[in-house]
């Protein structure tokens, strides 16, 4: 036994030097081998005669695609790698306005009822075989006819007779009535290989289909999708219709850490970084060679108040004090948004008060003239001494049975939420109302929301569509069902109907009208307080690429600013 | 006792230990609040309720937990299938898979490193008792012991990102991807550096002082004394008859660490965005992807156990007493 024993030590000396002999070949080959594509150090200056070193750009970021199924994908970084590799018949350029994507010039008829698109000359899908008009078409009906499968985007061509291909070159599309918004409509409808697609016999096997091989007409063409790794490879496309792109390679890494990709933003291990952290970005402005990027987003953090109609199934458990309009104006009046952007963003974004963000459309949609509830703890403690809430011991203020106590939940995965809850904790105090703070996860607090209305109060988010529409329709009462997007169970017959009309409202400044009232009411009802719009913060390295563009609408991952960034030589 | 009956009998209680905790795990994971199905789906999805339900019957979650749901699962695991993951729509078994590859290689290098410095430096802090050596090195395991392993990380990586070139994350450079490992094997050890250097820290604390503290007491043995009065040199002493008997606790504790080392592996997995089991795991317990969930605690429950086995045979050879009782 002493013999066997007497070997062990040999045994491991022996994997010891085996394994570190292993780590410093790994620490010397780096330095004498020209390996791949190098796509983390800063590449050497190459030597005057050397062929240009392929021009790789790779980004960081915190998230991936949940899939490269256009069908299924919930995720916006889905989306973003979906404006890289396949085309919608328009697209939003940086002005906020839609210019072609795969349709050069289009019209609608006189009656609003027919949208006919004219290609571009010479579109060609990934691998080569040329694009109709006819696979544009089969693109949009698959959606058409099967909007339980396409679940994604469904909800883009609602009202859509049919798609047809009068020749080669030209998309037409039927409509059942007329559409306000139907260039934002068809921005996210991709064209996509008919081959891929067709052959699935349920709505479950199309989901299901990962397309990790994904073909489409984009400017750049899918190498890789790792998911388990977290790295996304895409090459340009030499045939793009447009021009190729004057980068070779695109790579997008996933960190599940914002330290180690700001990190490797810094040391050049990623050439850019699509969501800065806002605790981190003084860090970063003060990085050498990076610039920072900030611009006000399309999203929105919002205090939600149970809202949902007291006959709704089953009974909202709220606190019933949250049904008188004084106690919401009160609850308002509580709310130092100023503070909240300032401490808690860093003064990153700015105080928000509608539902729809300033920057859509340029600002065409956002209604300015709301007059904002001004943070006054003097006047919210007036208002409820007035409303009949009187101040007990305790400094609660009740009124009979009904006690201002509440509770306040915020999804787990917010960095912002606790800080602002804290803060709202304490301004709520001082007007006689007592939140008690909860951090919940997030499945856990749709489940308590959608539609159960077992809650009181709720920080949360959402992330804006460029069109109004989508923010609208999550306050309208149709919405709070099982697998809806509505939160707050508001509901108003009259909101319902202004929804509706601004569907249909084909003239621009018609249109605006509604949704300005519709921004009106939703103000006035508080179903949400809106508290801030928060920037988007995106850093990149100077010293490596250059010609980003840098808009509120066009961020520099998008298709735009890709086609045009050139490596800094 | 001889030792095949001892072995038999630890080997009975493995598979008992084992069916319990499969058991506690099934009815554990089913317990948690939220729902599976809307976890699955997300949050932003807009689907139908019959959607739902057909979702829920395709999970089998239409049907009572005990005993359909129970036996369903046991029944299946029985054919050797351990389910389709939920959320990735995958084999279990091809996942767990899939993930073990770099888990395993980053936990026994880790380990490895960890027990043998610790080992040795355990040893030597006994050996040395009392002197700055020893002071020194007891405060750097206490110190390193008590670190938190995401703190320990993050100043790592960004040390070895900053002066050494270090990569900032990752199991490999993004060009690397999908290469079989022989073929990458430099950038897959370049990418190992910092996570075993950070797994080596935490867990060698630990490992030197339960071998100091070991050391120490063997040392005090009447036997050793005996060893010093035959003549023998401090070497021999300690070689042959002090690291022996000093070696038990240690033995166990790698058997118990195993565990702990996989949960521990979340930590390092997500600092270093390193691809591993810790971090599926995790992604498991947040969409409550139960076949997923339950396929990695079986996984985990056998290592553990069968880690323990090892540990058991290994003592009939280090401690003959063992045997005897």
């Amino acid at each position: 036994m002493t013999r066997r024993l007497s070997v062990r030590p040999v045994w491991f000396a022996v994997s010891v030097l085996v394994v570190l002999s292993l780590l410093l070949t790994a620490c010397a080959t780096p330095a004498t081998t020209p390996t791949t594509p190098s796509t983390g150090e800063p590449a050497a200056p190459p030597a005057p005669t050397a062929p240009p070193e392929p021009a790789v750009l790779t980004f960081g970021w915190l998230g991936k695609p949940d899939t490269l199924n256009p069908a299924y994908a919930f995720l916006t970084e889905s989306y973003i790698i979906f404006d890289l590799i396949f085309s919608p018949l328009l697209t939003e350029n940086s002005s906020g306005k839609y210019a072609g994507g795969l349709a050069e010039s289009w019209t609608h008829s006189d009656d609003g009822l027919t949208w006919t698109f004219k290609l571009y000359d010479n579109i060609k899908w990934h691998d080569g075989t040329p694009l109709t008009a006819e696979d544009v078409a089969w693109s949009i009906n698959a959606v058409i006819e099967n909007p339980d499968g396409w679940a994604a985007l469904s909800g883009y061509v609602g009202g859509f007779k049919a798609a047809s291909a009068p020749d080669a070159k030209t998309v037409q599309i039927d409509l059942e009535s007329p559409i306000g918004n139907m260039e934002y409509r068809v921005s996210f409808l991709y064209a996509l290989p008919r081959k891929d697609f067709e052959s699935f016999a349920t709505p479950e096997d199309l989901q299901n289909f990962a397309n990790d091989r994904a073909i489409g007409t984009g400017a750049f063409k899918l190498n890789r999708f790792d998911k388990d790794q977290g790295v996304l490879i895409l090459d340009a496309n030499p045939d793009y219709f447009r021009g190729r792109p004057k980068i070779d390679q695109v790579i997008f890494r996933t960190f599940d850490n914002e330290d180690a990709m700001v990190q490797a933003l810094k040391v050049g291990d990623v050439d850019a970084v699509i969501e800065v952290p806002s605790t981190a970005f003084e860090t970063v402005k003060g990085f050498e060679n990076v610039k920072v990027v900030q611009q006000p987003s399309r999203s929105l953090s919002q205090l939600i108040i149970n809202s949902a109609p007291a006959d709704h199934e089953p009974t909202p458990t709220r606190n019933p004090a949250l049904e008188d309009p004084q106690v919401r104006l009160a609850i308002a009046h509580a709310i130092n948004k100023q503070d909240l952007v300032e401490i808690v963003l860093q003064g990153l974004g700015k105080p928000g008060d509608s539902i729809i963000p300033p920057t859509l459309g340029g600002g065409f949609w956002y209604n300015p003239n709301l007059n904002d509830v001004p943070f006054d703890l003097a006047k919210a403690n007036d208002i409820l001494e007035k409303a009949g809430y009187v101040k007990g011991t305790d400094g609660v203020r009740a009124k009979g049975d009904v006690k201002l106590d509440f509770r306040l939940q915020y999804p787990s995965d917010s960095d912002t939420a606790p800080r602002v809850a804290d803060l709202l904790t304490g301004w709520f105090k001082e007007a006689g109302i007592k939140v008690s703070p909860q951090s919940t996860d997030p499945d856990s607090l749709t489940a308590a929301c959608c539609p159960t209305a077992d809650y009181d109060l709720m920080l949360w988010g959402w992330g804006s569509d460029p069109d109004p529409d989508f923010m609208l329709s999550v306050l309208t009462s149709e919405q709070f069902v099982d697998g809806g997007w509505s939160d707050s169970g508001y509901s108003n017959p009259k909101y319902d109907e202004l929804y509706k009309a601004q569907q249909v409202a084909v003239d621009p400044a018609e249109r605006q009208k509604i949704v300005w009232e519709m921004q009106k009411i939703a103000f006035d009802d508080r179903p949400y307080i809106v508290y801030w719009y928060a920037d988007t913060l995106e850093a990149y390295r100077t010293d490596r690429f250059k010609n980003f563009i840098e808009s509120p609408i066009v961020q520099i991952e998008g298709v735009e600013s890709l086609l045009q960034v050139e490596p800094v030589r | 006792m001889s030792r095949r009956d001892y072995l038999f009998r630890k080997l009975v209680l493995a598979i008992v230990t084992l069916c319990v905790v499969v058991t506690i795990d099934f009815f554990l994971f089913r317990v948690l609040p939220g729902d599976p199905v809307r976890a699955v789906i997300g949050r932003n999805v807009r689907i139908t309720a019959e959607t739902q339900a057909a979702l829920r019957e395709q999970f089998g979650l239409d049907k009572p937990v005990f005993p359909d749901q129970f036996f369903n699962t046991i029944g299946q695991w029985l054919q050797g299938n351990l389910g389709v993951s939920w959320s990735l729509r995958r084999p279990v078994g091809e996942v767990l898979m899939s993930k073990l590859g770099n888990t395993l290689l980053l936990i026994s290098l880790g380990q490895i490193f960890s027990i043998v410095l610790g080992i040795s430096l355990g040893l030597f802090a006994g050996w040395k008792r009392k002197t700055r050596i020893d002071v020194s090195a007891l405060t750097f395991s206490l110190v390193a012991w008590a670190t938190p392993t995401f703190w320990l990380g993050i100043i790592l990586l960004a040390a070895g990102s900053t002066w050494l070139g270090l990569p900032t994350g990752g199991s490999v450079e993004p060009a690397n991807v999908g290469k079989p490992i022989w073929e990458v094997l430099p950038d897959v050890a370049r990418h190992l550096i910092l996570p075993t250097l950070t797994f080596t820290i935490v867990y060698l604390g630990e490992y030197m002082l339960i071998m100091r503290s070991s050391v120490l007491e063997v040392l005090s043995e009447d036997y050793i004394l005996t060893a010093k009065a035959k003549g023998l040199s401090q070497w021999q002493v300690l070689r042959r008859h002090a690291l022996k008997n000093a070696m038990l606790p240690i033995v166990t504790l790698v058997a118990l660490n195993l565990g702990f080392t996989v949960s521990g592996a979340i930590y390092i997995e997500t600092v270093f965005s390193y691809d591993g089991l810790g971090k599926l795991f995790q992604s498991a317990l947040e969409k409550q992807d139960f076949p997923l969930l339950q396929g990695a605690f079986l996984l985990l429950a056998v290592s553990v156990i069968v880690a323990n086995l090892i540990a058991d045979l290994l003592y009939t050879y280090l401690d003959p007493r063992v045997r005897e009782t």
